[in-house]
């Protein structure tokens, strides 16, 4: 293959940065171009729909607005924070526990696991049309179900209330990405090198401690690019939201995207839209680089060559 | 000499005569018109447009194959979901890129595209010898009304109704005529049960229907947060005498006042009947209620004329098809009103192919086809269409009629859509229980009038 | 047992609303829709030549796999090279380099999508599928460099250094040895990419044509204000699974080796 030999030669010649190059162009042009076209319209007052509005320059405006007036924003992001904590930490621990479940006693992993996968190969919008049907009041099979056990009674019907839709939509998110966590993790734990539990089984190690001292310094890197992706993911929900809810009852479930998206695409002020897309990317960066920090990147992997063993 | 003047005379007739003939002959070749040759400049064109997937769309991209066999302009029609063609419309005419021919929007959006300069005024289409049809006489031929209303902005023409859709009572004719039904509601409430006039007959045939554990209900309220709420709280609103704008048109802008008194006191109704809905209405959109009354479980709705077929008529999709009933909204104290949303044909200023697009609307327009479509789930503007022994047929031909008759102006101001915004997010924090009535409409009203500027001052001013 | 058990428990939880799609692809709308729930019925088959041959939608299959297939491609042969360069060597601003791929995720499309619409406008590329795989790319790329970092970090060096001990070029290193221990890490992330690029909607949408697009787009239009045509909704989210069923059940053998590194060291 061309291509194969290309990044061949390249290596050898040891100028190996060079192979970035492809990737840095393209995200440039397509992407950090629109992105700095974007931070530029918030400068401006462009509307798509109403009169007059060709995007002049106003300075701050936007900003101000997003600061002092807009009330609802701020309630979003709230709502997003919350929402994020909760689904990344459940499906985190859940994804580990299933992987680590599937990668020490299952033996059939390749099926079971293409199996565990279907809730993430549904497109978000079909998910979010499927638990429509599902959770419905009158007609929804796991409403029907619910009520009969009793979680609910017959006269609470789980999307019109404003106090059960939020954990309901938290449960789909669950229910959706899990696999996705499984699906790394279980990668992961699939790549590590034998030696070092080979060496702690030598070396008399107890399995839950193997786990901390082994596993979870192995599988650091990991375990950090799952949270991260999972986080930036989860902040930028959307599909399923506004299918099932579109942000209500009320604000109930009045997401950053969907607020985003209304003022974007309903409302057509771009130059507002911008302000508050640009707010989201800020908050979004600044908890990654906080966690990323903190979670330092380790070159090749930890060397757990000595256990401690009490 | 008489000989000569008599011959003089004659001689004189018969060429003011021919000549008369020649005139005559001549004035009738210029209005001599056929579709095929004002198509022949055009032969070999596309024609694009895009329109929300819907019935009488599907009946038209049947039908253009008469017109592109005729004319040789081939019509390709896109079809989207309501508001992906709205956003890929917003987008094709603010780059001016000019995919589209021609477009079928919601009449809510005119003012957004108008003002900004997006659309051609067909005037001049109209005038223009080798496009017009003589044979369309749309001052004529079209309900006023609804052409003014979903149309015409400021006084100019843009386009021609595509689909009129209006909103109005569906109930349950066979539990009305049903004599245990009858003997036991007049024991209770002592009048005879009969199709409400009034709000309070809504609310006790309501009541007196609500029986949830049999699973059926009084009505159901399409109370999501979506704009199926304000469209059909805008029946209530409209019903008690209020209005979100105090103007005459839909493209003038004036005081809010869609928190007066009235307002307010159609809102503390509506939700009231919570009371008599299903558990999960504060999901339901027009989708859900309507798959409510297909499985027989609910009494009394407030519907859309184009989702009638699918329940009063179809029986593979409804258990209810034949027992239905319809009727104008009840009445209060703004009398017999309605609402009217229309789709509406238009050409953007950016359209490469004007000409032809223009010749396929007004094709369109012809009798023939707005029978086909208005039969095919469409409705119509034309009043012989509805005149036709097959559309009277039809079991809710009056009420949508009756009900194009009284509708009432919505705004279309380019402000228009973020009004609607404004209200749905206010009315469902209501209905949810967020915050109280005049608080959600105050806010509202606020909101609007800060948005829209001088022209739309607050008539109840909000403290 | 009890490992057995949970699975079993798992596997019900995530697979029932699976399962119920399916059923109701062949159910009728009154069964559909029937408030005590309906697991016995008779079938109809009218959903799917409805929606895929009647409404065409087998040509946006074919526009989802085009997309898809070719994002996943792309993705991968310009981000795991570099993935490889972050991994082994070192210079000057790597690690702000490697955040700065991280970054690439965070912006809300929502917002990026118009300026990217003008963008290909400009360069005339809208309606074409092309600038809906390049759009896709970017937001894969961060996703491909990331893991597979990571996964080829995993490996150690010793390997690296053995192999070249034994003739290999730095190139066949990376190419012969590394790739191969890697392709746990390769095979979850093309499935990941695949996945993502098959199901994404917002890029779709708006950068192309309506007769380029792919199957997601196609599905609010079946939400009508006439009723949600729930059985074709059905029919299509079954078949839309049905090709990444494959890619994934055919790329897992990679996922399960037996590799261990005590043969390469030997």
């Amino acid at each position: 293959m061309p291509v194969k030999r290309m990044i061949g030669v390249v290596l050898d010649h040891g100028i190996a940065p060079l192979l970035l190059i492809p990737s840095i162009i393209l995200l440039f042009i397509i992407l950090v171009g629109p992105f700095f076209y974007m931070f530029w319209t918030s400068f401006t007052d462009l509307h798509y729909a109403l009169p007059g509005r060709e995007g002049s320059f106003v300075g701050f405006e936007n900003f101000r607005r997003l600061m002092q007036q807009d009330q609802i924003f701020w309630h979003s992001f709230l709502l997003t924070l919350k929402f994020v904590f909760w689904v990344v930490t459940i499906e985190f621990i859940l994804g580990f526990a299933l992987a680590s479940l599937l990668y020490h006693y299952i033996k059939q992993q390749r099926f079971i696991l293409t199996l565990l996968l279907v809730p993430m190969m549904l497109a978000p919008i079909t998910v979010g049309l499927i638990w429509k049907l599902l959770l419905q009041g009158d007609f929804g099979m796991v409403t029907y179900y619910m009520r009969m056990i009793g979680i609910i009674d017959l006269r609470t019907a789980i999307m019109s209330n404003a106090s059960l839709v939020m954990p309901a939509i938290m449960m789909i998110d669950v229910w959706q990405w899990t696999p996705f966590v499984t699906l790394v993790m279980l990668a992961g734990l699939l790549s590590l090198p034998k030696e070092p539990f080979e060496a702690a089984l030598m070396d008399g190690a107890v399995r839950w401690q193997i786990f901390k001292d082994v596993t979870l310094p192995l599988m650091r890197p990991i375990i950090a690019l799952v949270i991260l992706l999972r986080g930036i993911d989860a902040f930028k929900e959307f599909d399923k939201v506004f299918i099932l809810t579109g942000g209500g009852p009320g604000i109930a479930t009045e997401m950053l995207s969907i607020y985003t998206f209304r003022i974007n695409f309903k409302d057509w002020d771009l130059g507002y839209g911008a302000v508050c897309a640009f707010m989201v990317y800020l908050v979004v960066l600044i908890m990654c680089s906080i966690f990323y920090k903190a979670i330092y990147w380790h070159e090749g992997r930890a060397k757990p060559a000595k256990v401690k063993i009490s | 000499m008489k000989k000569i003047s008599l011959l003089g005379w004659f001689y004189r007739s018969s060429v003011y005569a021919a000549a008369l003939f020649v005139a005559v002959l001549g004035s009738t070749n210029a209005w001599a018109w056929s579709l095929e040759e004002a198509a022949a400049p055009y032969k070999g064109t596309t024609v694009r447009t895009i329109g929300e997937s819907l019935p009488p769309l599907e009946a038209m991209d049947k039908l253009k194959s008469e017109f592109e066999e005729r004319t040789n302009i081939k019509v390709v029609i896109e079809m989207y979901e309501h508001s992906e063609a709205v956003s890929k419309v917003m987008l094709d005419l603010n780059s001016k890129r000019g995919r589209y021919d021609f477009i079928l929007q919601p009449h809510r959006e005119l003012g957004r595209f108008v003002k900004s300069g997006h659309l051609e005024a067909l005037e001049k289409y109209m005038n223009d010898k080798k496009l017009r049809d003589p044979t369309f006489k749309p001052d004529k031929q079209l309900y006023q009304g609804l052409w003014k209303e979903i149309s015409w902005y400021e006084g100019k023409i843009y386009g021609f109704p595509f689909t009129a859709l209006t909103m109005y009572m569906w109930y349950r004719n066979d539990l009305l005529n049903d004599s245990k039904e009858k003997s036991g509601f007049k024991a209770k409430y002592g009048y005879d049960l009969k199709p409400a006039t009034n709000w309070k007959e809504y609310t006790d045939i309501s009541e007196w229907f609500y029986r949830p554990d049999k699973g059926f209900y009084g009505t159901a309220l399409q109370g999501k947060r979506h704009e199926a709420l304000w469209y059909e709280w805008l029946n209530f609103l409209y019903s008690f005498g209020g209005d979100m704008l105090d103007t005459k048109s839909g493209s003038e802008c004036g005081p809010v006042i869609v928190n007066s008194p009235e307002a307010v006191a159609s809102l503390k109704y509506y939700k009231s009947l919570m009371a008599f809905s299903p558990a999960d209405t504060l999901n339901y959109t027009w989708d859900d209620v309507m798959a409510l009354m297909q499985q027989g479980k609910v009494y009394q709705l407030i519907m859309w004329n184009d989702a009638t077929y699918a329940v009063a008529e179809d029986h593979e999709a409804s258990t209810v098809a034949g027992k239905m009933g319809f009727d104008l909204v009840p009445q209060g104290k703004g009398g017999k009103v309605g609402q009217v949303e229309g789709w509406t044909y238009l050409v953007p200023t950016y359209s490469k192919n004007k000409g032809a697009a223009y010749l396929f609307i007004q094709w369109m327009m012809e009798k023939k086809q707005q029978l086909n479509q208005h039969l095919n789930g469409g409705a119509t503007a034309r009043p012989d269409v509805y005149a036709h022994p097959d559309v009277q047929k039809i079991s809710y031909s009056k009420a949508s009629m009756d009900t194009n008759a009284v509708a009432l102006p919505k705004p279309t101001i380019p402000e228009s859509p973020q009004i609607t915004d404004i209200l749905v997010r206010e009315l469902s924090g209501y209905l949810s229980g967020a915050k109280g009535a005049q608080a959600a409409l105050d806010t509202a009203a606020a909101e609007i009038s800060n948005f829209l500027g001088s022209c739309a001052p607050l008539k109840y001013p909000v403290y | 047992m009890t490992a057995v058990a949970t699975l079993v428990v798992v596997l019900v939880l995530f697979l029932t609303p699976y399962l119920w799609i399916f059923l109701t692809s062949f159910k009728t709308r009154l069964d559909a829709l029937a408030d005590v729930p309906v697991w016995t019925f008779s079938p109809t088959f009218e959903h799917y030549p409805k929606i895929f041959i009647d409404k065409g939608y087998l040509s946006l299959v074919w526009n989802s796999l085009n997309v898809a297939i070719f994002s996943t491609l792309l993705s991968l042969s310009i981000g795991v090279p570099a993935a490889y360069v972050f991994a082994r060597y070192d210079f000057a601003g790597k690690e702000d380099l490697f955040f700065f791929f991280l970054t690439t995720r965070m912006a809300p499309p929502i917002s990026i999508v118009v300026p990217m619409f003008l963008l290909f406008s400009l360069i005339g590329l809208t309606d074409m599928p092309i600038a809906v795989i390049l759009a896709h790319t970017t937001f894969n790329l961060s996703l491909v460099v990331w893991m597979m970092r990571g996964f080829f970090a995993d490996i150690p060096r010793e390997i690296d250094e053995a192999a070249m001990l034994d003739g290999h070029t730095r190139g066949g290193t990376f190419l012969i040895i590394l790739l191969p221990l890697a392709s746990p890490g390769l095979a979850a992330t093309a499935v990941l990419c695949f996945i993502l690029s098959w199901n994404e909607f917002l890029y779709a949408f708006i950068l192309v044509a309506f007769e380029s697009r792919t199957l997601t787009v196609g599905i609010p239009g079946l939400v009508t204000p006439h009723g949600t045509l729930w059985g074709q909704v059905a029919a299509v989210a079954v078949v839309a699974t049905l090709p990444i069923l494959l890619f994934t059940f055919l790329v897992q053998k990679h996922l399960v080796r037996g590799l261990t590194f005590g043969a390469i060291k030997g």
